[in-house]
């Protein structure tokens, strides 16, 4: 015992001390990413014809505009870009959750069907119980989802080649589902659920964005705390356990928090494609290491959606598309080149 | 009181139970080495001492307190594992690596600290991939990684190492480095259990021998005591000769040349001759 003592003494020497383990990569990539989504943010609140003229836009902020450009700031432009921002973040985050927590890059919600599953409790929400808030559907089908994704692959979470085909399963089931109610309810009905549906961020309000905000600023956090466990996972069940980061505990709460998350953005914006799948991947080769994955994969999403709003708002020819159709197409697109990708690697 | 020692485990994946009613007593600051046939149950054996694998009934002691009353971090203080297939995550440096061994010493405050830098550098340096410290791990050979693999283990600096198979993927002098490695880890006062194949090895660098078969311990004690003919042929089949190591005096097991094993006639001129420096494996 006492040559290990000796081993571990200039550790219990130093205790106390409080340091945090980031890379100095990790730290730029963040702030810049960071200065990206502010750049994103002001365009989107000034460009266009409706845009606030950049002069004024800081008393458009600070709530001491009046006329044009305090409707353009309350009602339209700032309530659309913080739910982009939230969503995004939550999105971005939820994605990462769902990857490290399976072990599988290209596990997300999209793909184990929750935003299927929460678009699914939305449109129950909207059309046949009038009195439950959409959001709390969304949420409630996701749940769903996520659950019988647990159930139907036999082995709960533990084995990431199931989820996604479950997943597949689910995700298959609930857009049927979906579309066979947009087809049998009256078309008014049908036409403003469809635009949810797709994913879309106009004609958003302060209370879905304060949703959303609420749900970041509660789950993020808890994410956070989850991070260093998370990167063990990436080592194998047993190397995780053997370390003391509990596996199984570990993946549940990866999962559980994934599942809220997606819940709430969905909720605040509809189930907008892709951005839960493309932004973690993009932040881990950005960030191209263990640490500071949770902080950028939030910050990318939120650049993501921002960006892609702001693309369908301005680009006249779009006509104000819901953005969730612009990040499917582009999503789609980056989905095949992973999946061709590690086809590659399988065969090399 | 032993540091480590089961007390009637019994192991099961689901229905299918591997172990039953087993007790084992480690030997403190030695090298013990699990032998057994394929299947047998070592890796069971060890998860459930690392507390991978949670037993159906029995109990581990850590300390002579049951395993399960620790903290899981505070057990991976006292137990490091090194699995047999441990998965390679992409985008990692070997450094990064070998800094997930600090986990257990870490919190939500105190996330890395300068000793931590300090034990990731003599692991490394011990295993002997300092200078593959800022490589991407997935870009090693088989080898290489392995003794990142150890290293990332020996930073967790825990009294008790377990090493599932540590010598696979390695050549021939590496895997007497990471024997050699065992042995001075030892020499810290470190408990070393290792599941080992090579019969030659296990008698020449354990102090004491675990022999399994069929989830059973079926014998153990000093290598010279325990590694003879009869046992070889009764858990391995094989037919062989046991002799002195020319170096240490340890026992040396060396297979029976395939014709007179089988007492096959006929095949005189069949290429017979086992070299009798091969080690016996039984992968
Ligand atoms: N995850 C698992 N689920 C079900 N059965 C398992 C699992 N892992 C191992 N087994 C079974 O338990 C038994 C013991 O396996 P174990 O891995 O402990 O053998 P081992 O002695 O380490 O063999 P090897 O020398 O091949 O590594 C085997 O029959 C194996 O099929
Ligand atoms: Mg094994």
């Amino acid at each position: 015992m006492s040559a290990v003592d000796g081993l571990s003494t200039r550790r219990v020497g130093m205790t106390g001390r409080v340091v945090l383990h980031v890379s100095p990569r990790a730290v730029v990539v963040g702030a810049v990413t960071l200065a990206l989504l502010v750049v994103l943010g002001i365009l989107t609140l000034t460009m266009g014809k409706l845009g606030i003229p950049p002069g004024g836009l800081w008393t458009a902020i600070s709530g001491h505009a009046d006329g044009k450009e305090k409707f353009v700031f309350e009602e339209l432009r700032g309530p659309r870009l913080s739910v982009a921002v939230g969503a995004g973040a939550a999105l971005g985050v939820s994605g990462l959750l769902f990857q490290s927590g399976t072990r599988n890059p290209l596990a997300s919600p999209d793909v184990v069907g929750m935003t299927a599953g929460a678009g699914a409790g939305a449109v129950v929400a909207s059309l046949w119980i009038p009195l439950l808030p959409l959001g709390i559907g969304a949420f409630a089908g996701a749940a769903v989802a996520a659950a019988l994704v647990y159930l139907s692959t036999g082995s709960g979470f533990a084995v990431p080649s199931r989820i996604i085909l479950a997943g597949v399963g689910v995700s298959a089931m609930a857009t049927a589902f979906i579309q066979y109610v947009v087809m049998v309810k009256d078309q008014d009905e049908s036409l403003s659920l469809a635009g949810y549906l797709a994913g879309t961020l106009s004609a958003r309000t302060w209370g879905q964005a304060q949703f959303v905000g609420l749900a970041c600023l509660v789950l993020l956090p808890c994410a956070l705390a989850l991070g260093p466990r998370l990167r063990l996972m990436e080592l194998g069940d047993a190397m995780a356990d053997s370390l003391g980061a509990r596996a199984g505990r570990t993946r549940s709460l990866a999962i559980l928090i994934a599942v809220a998350l997606c819940a709430a953005a969905v909720s605040a914006a509809g189930p907008i494609a892709f951005v839960a799948l493309t932004a973690p991947q993009i932040a881990r080769r950005l960030v191209g290491g263990p640490h500071g994955a949770v902080v950028v994969s939030a910050l990318t999403g939120a650049v993501v959606l921002v960006a892609a709003d702001l693309w369908v708002q301005q680009a006249g020819w779009l006509g104000d598309l819901p953005v969730g159709i612009l990040t499917a197409a582009f999503g789609g697109v980056y989905l095949g080149v992973l999946l061709v990708k590690e086809w590659k690697k399988g065969s090399a | 009181m032993n540091r480590l020692a089961a007390r009637g485990l019994t192991l099961s994946y689901g229905n299918r139970v591997v172990c039953r009613d087993l007790t084992l007593d480690l030997p403190d600051g030695a090298v013990t080495a699990v032998i057994g046939p394929n299947g047998c149950g070592k890796s069971t054996l060890l998860k459930a001492l690392g507390r991978v694998l949670t037993p159906t009934s029995g109990q581990v002691l850590l300390d002579g307190r049951p395993a399960a009353s620790y903290k899981t971090k505070e057990a991976a203080r006292v137990v490091a594992m090194l699995p047999q297939t441990p998965v390679v995550p992409e985008q990692i440096t070997v450094r990064d690596l070998v800094g997930r061994g600090r986990f257990p010493y870490h919190s939500l405050l105190r996330q890395w600290s300068p000793d931590d830098d300090e034990a990731v550098q003599s692991a490394m340096e011990r295993a002997g991939v300092a200078d593959l410290a800022t490589r991407p791990v997935a870009e090693l050979s088989g080898g290489q990684r392995q003794r990142v693999w150890l290293a990332m283990v020996v930073a967790q600096r825990t009294p008790v190492l377990l090493l599932d198979e540590p010598t696979t993927y390695l050549d021939v002098a590496h895997q007497y480095e990471v024997l050699d490695l065992c042995r001075d880890l030892r020499d810290l006062g470190i408990t070393v259990v290792a599941v080992l194949h090579d019969l030659n090895q296990a008698a020449r660098y354990a102090d004491h021998l675990v022999v399994m078969n069929s989830g059973d311990v079926i014998a153990q004690g000093a290598p010279g005591d325990v590694l003879s003919a009869d046992l070889v042929q009764e858990v391995f089949e094989l037919a062989s000769t046991v002799i002195p190591d020319p170096e240490t005096g340890t026992p040396m097991v060396v297979p029976r040349a395939r014709a007179t094993a089988r007492s096959v006639s006929g095949r005189s001129d069949a290429p017979s001759a086992a070299t009798p420096a091969a080690s016996p494996s039984t992968r």
